[in-house]
Formats: C-alpha cells, sequence, structure tokens
C-alpha cells in the first residue's frame, strides 16, 4: 500500500491577513475564507503534479460560519439592509469554493463542521479508494468575539492546510504521527528546518 | 448637488472591498461589469445596497438600475438626478 505524505504544510493567523495580498477578490470575503485561501497559498504547494481534476479539498472549520452569520445578521439593521456579498459566505464550505476557484482544482470535496478529527482521515481515504490522487487540506478556527460569546468558546483566527499526497518528501500519515492537523504542520516544519541545517552544514 | 466621479470611485471600493485598487487606477468611463473592473452579479446587488446606504437611492428592480452602471461616469450622473432633497 502506498503511503500517503504530507509534502507541504502551512499555519496562518489574522496576522498575517493584514499583509495578505491575493488580487482584488481577496479583500470582499469573510474572514474563514480569507483564513483558509492563505493557508493554501503558502503551502506553495505544486498542484501541477496532478491533473487539477485528480486534486480533492477537505476543509474542517470549528463552528461552522457562526462568526459570519452574526455579521450578516447584524447589518439588518443598517440602512441598505444585509450585504448580498456576505449573505454568499454563510455556508461553512464557501471557503472551498475560493480554493477551488483560485487554484483551479476541480476533483471531490469535503466540508466538516467541528473541530476536525476526522479531516485528514477522510482525506485519506478519498486518495485510498481512488476517487483523487492528491487532497488539499484545511482546518479553519475562526471564531470572533461576538460569536465565541455566543457559544461559550474561545475565540479565535487561525487556518492550517497540508498537501496529502501518494508518495514524495515529507511528514508519512502514520498512526504514530497522528491524524491532528495543528500537530502535523509543527513537525512538518520541524523536519523541514531540520533539512535545511542538514544542506547548511554540508555546503 | 453633482456626485464627482472620485467621491464615488472611493464609495465603490470601500462597499465592495476592492483590495490594492486605488480611484485613480479607475477610468470613469470604463464598463464597470465584465471587463474594466471585472465586477460580478455579487457586486452589483452590494452597489444597489451602497447607493440606499449613502445616497438614499433605493432600486427595486436591478433590471431598472442595470443601465446606471456601465460606468462611473454614468453612475455618478445617475445619482445626481435620482437622489432625493436634503430633508
Amino acid at each position: 500500500m502506498d503511503n500517503l505524505v504530507i509534502t507541504a504544510a502551512s499555519q496562518v493567523n489574522d496576522g498575517d491577513l493584514l499583509t495578505a495580498r491575493l488580487g482584488g477578490r481577496f479583500g470582499r470575503m469573510d474572514r474563514l475564507s480569507q483564513l483558509a485561501l492563505l493557508a493554501v497559498e503558502r503551502l506553495g504547494a505544486a498542484f501541477d503534479a496532478q491533473p487539477r481534476d485528480r486534486v480533492g479539498i477537505c476543509l474542517a472549520v470549528r463552528a461552522g460560519s457562526l462568526s459570519t452569520d452574526v455579521e450578516y445578521w447584524k447589518g439588518r439593521d443598517l440602512a441598505g439592509g444585509l450585504s448580498p456579498t456576505l449573505f454568499t459566505y454563510t455556508l461553512p464550505s464557501s471557503a472551498i469554493g475560493e480554493i477551488a476557484i483560485r487554484h483551479r482544482l476541480t476533483g471531490p470535496n469535503l466540508c466538516f463542521v467541528g473541530n476536525g478529527p476526522a479531516l485528514l482521515v477522510e482525506a485519506e481515504d478519498l486518495i485510498r479508494r481512488g476517487e483523487t490522487d492528491a487532497c488539499v487540506c484545511v482546518f479553519c478556527d475562526s471564531i470572533t468575539a461576538t460569536a465565541a460569546e455566543l457559544i461559550q468558546e474561545p475565540a479565535s483566527a487561525q487556518a492550517w492546510a497540508v498537501f496529502l499526497e501518494r508518495n514524495g518528501e515529507g511528514v508519512i500519515l502514520s498512526p504514530e504521527n497522528g491524524r491532528d492537523i495543528a500537530s502535523l504542520c509543527v513537525n512538518f516544519c520541524a523536519r523541514k528546518s531540520a533539512n535545511e541545517t542538514n544542506h547548511a552544514s554540508l555546503a | 448637488m453633482q456626485v464627482s466621479p472620485d467621491e464615488l470611485k472611493a464609495k465603490i471600493i470601500e462597499s465592495l472591498n476592492l483590495q490594492d485598487i486605488t480611484p485613480d487606477q479607475i477610468d470613469n468611463d470604463a464598463p464597470l461589469f465584465g471587463a474594466g473592473l471585472e465586477l460580478d452579479s455579487i457586486d452589483a446587488l452590494e452597489l444597489v445596497v451602497m447607493l440606499e446606504k449613502n445616497y438614499g437611492i433605493v432600486i427595486k428592480d436591478i433590471e431598472e438600475g442595470r443601465p446606471a452602471f456601465e460606468s462611473v461616469r454614468v453612475l455618478a450622473d445617475f445619482i445626481t438626478a435620482r437622489r432625493p432633497p436634503p430633508s
């Protein structure tokens, strides 16, 4: 059986959004989509290695689109009414569309609401079943202070992304390495940093 | 009172959250949709909201407003003609 390997990983937070420049359309997105899209951008992954219809997208969002729903609903008292643009982001899976459009990825996709333990399990399953050859996996933890108060959870604004492929250089998806995307991102970055240090000392 | 294209361009940028675009980069006579700023149907709805919010102009039928969205200059003239007098 082929190994499934994380060949790229990234983590971003709301501070990164301040300097992100991903074109004119980026500004109109809700924070969840911005974080998810930026995390995928920072992967720097070579999506060209596979046909674009063989690259899937799996997204997990901790509180769904709750923050955007709250922000949208606040607009009901404003002159002109609710924002049509914001309305398009009142679905947890909107970020998948933004990622697919920007990177022209037309493979299968899945969206989960919650802490995302199933994210990498399902992505692995998609690949092992042959539905796709690689998968962009994103966990987005974006909860505004107002939304956090509603659900009695901490506010946050972070996203993690990994690119999962058959074989390749990186961190192998295994029981030992676990399925927690945040830990795997740390693991990947530590490994990359160690490799760079080794290369530098050999040079 | 005449609405200036520069004022309108600033409002368009703000309401559509157009990143990295400044008013002087928008041609007064360039099409707002399709080419030019490459706005889409969601942006059109957002512009309808912007007209009501900033100028008190209510467009109930998007088809009615369509000709007004031809360019910044045409939209500025439309606002000037349609905005309610200050109370």
